[in-house]
């Protein structure tokens, strides 16, 4: 799998799951990560525009988590997987 | 002396002399290395080791626990991904741990071989020249790479980063955590600039 945006196939698994309980993914707050840079992964894998990831990423910055994508497991373990490969400390769990 | 990546046309353009290219290199090997899944031994070379084997559990410390390795870096580099759920946390990561770390090692095998090929899209001179596939796979790189060295920077919250300048003040001279820090902020600020020039 590369690091590209996925938002294709992402479009057809929520879909065909709609009625799944609804799981979120969060990021955590961390020193390393940058602020431009957690910007740029919410705008490049997610596809948000730049005003949506960059209140994202001062929400993780601020409060120290955000939750950035909702739906059904699979997705959410998905998303999570994909920003790991971009080194954010990415967690998913049932929404609540 | 190094210039910071910038935009030209479809190329990102930075300046990075025999030196600083050899820094550069040596950091974007030794994390992919770290992250390759087979461990390397310990080196002898003592600022090598310090970066890539350090962190093992030191003796007497309890054993690794199924929801994950037990090197805080690597804990960092692949964390925990359900922290309500040690059987879902468990899971994942036995199904993602190995793509996560060939990912990651192909993408930082990418970024050295940028910043060694000759030509268009790699060095000339001084200058580094990526087109857009070999930029986006940098910028992860040397996430990972300024992950692992601030692992073992001690810088695991806000505040700890705020206390880092004050511990390195306190540092003796050849003290290795002060060339981890240093290459820590070059690391930062090359990578700073190419996120910029990736969003410009």
């Amino acid at each position: 799998m590369s690091i590209a945006p996925a938002e294709l196939a992402r479009a057809e698994i929520a879909e065909d799951t709609s009625l799944d309980p609804p799981w979120i993914t969060l990021v955590w707050n961390d020193p390393v990560n940058l602020m431009s840079y957690v910007t740029y992964v919410f705008q490049t894998y997610f596809g948000y525009p730049r005003e949506k990831a960059e209140k994202l990423m001062l929400d993780v910055h601020q409060k120290g988590r955000a939750v950035v994508s909702n739906g059904p497991r699979e997705t959410m373990e998905r998303d999570t997987e994909a920003l790991q490969g971009y080194g954010l400390w990415a967690t998913f769990q049932k929404d609540e | 002396m190094a210039k910071a990546f910038k935009r030209r046309g479809d190329r990102f353009v930075a300046r990075l002399d025999d030196v600083e290219r050899e820094v550069v290199v040596g950091l974007l090997q030794q994390t992919h290395d770290f992250l390759a899944p087979a461990h390397r031994d310990p080196t002898g070379d003592p600022f090598d080791d310090l970066v890539a084997t350090m962190g093992m559990r030191p003796q007497g410390d309890p054993a690794p626990t199924p929801q994950g390795p037990f090197d805080p870096a690597l804990e960092r580099l692949l964390p925990i991904a359900n922290r309500e759920d040690p059987a879902m946390a468990s899971e994942f990561r036995r199904l993602t741990e190995h793509g996560l770390r060939e990912r990651k090692t192909a993408n930082l095998a990418t970024a050295i071989a940028a910043l060694a090929a000759d030509g268009d899209r790699g060095r000339d001179g001084d200058k580094v020249r990526l087109d857009h596939e070999q930029a986006q796979a940098m910028v992860v790189a040397l996430t990972d790479v300024r992950l692992l060295l601030g692992e073992r920077l001690g810088l695991r919250t806000d505040d700890d980063a705020d206390a880092l300048q004050d511990r390195l003040e306190a540092a003796s001279e050849d003290d290795p955590q002060r060339y981890l820090a240093a290459y820590y902020d070059f690391m930062t600020w090359l990578q700073e600039s190419l996120t910029q020039a990736l969003m410009s």
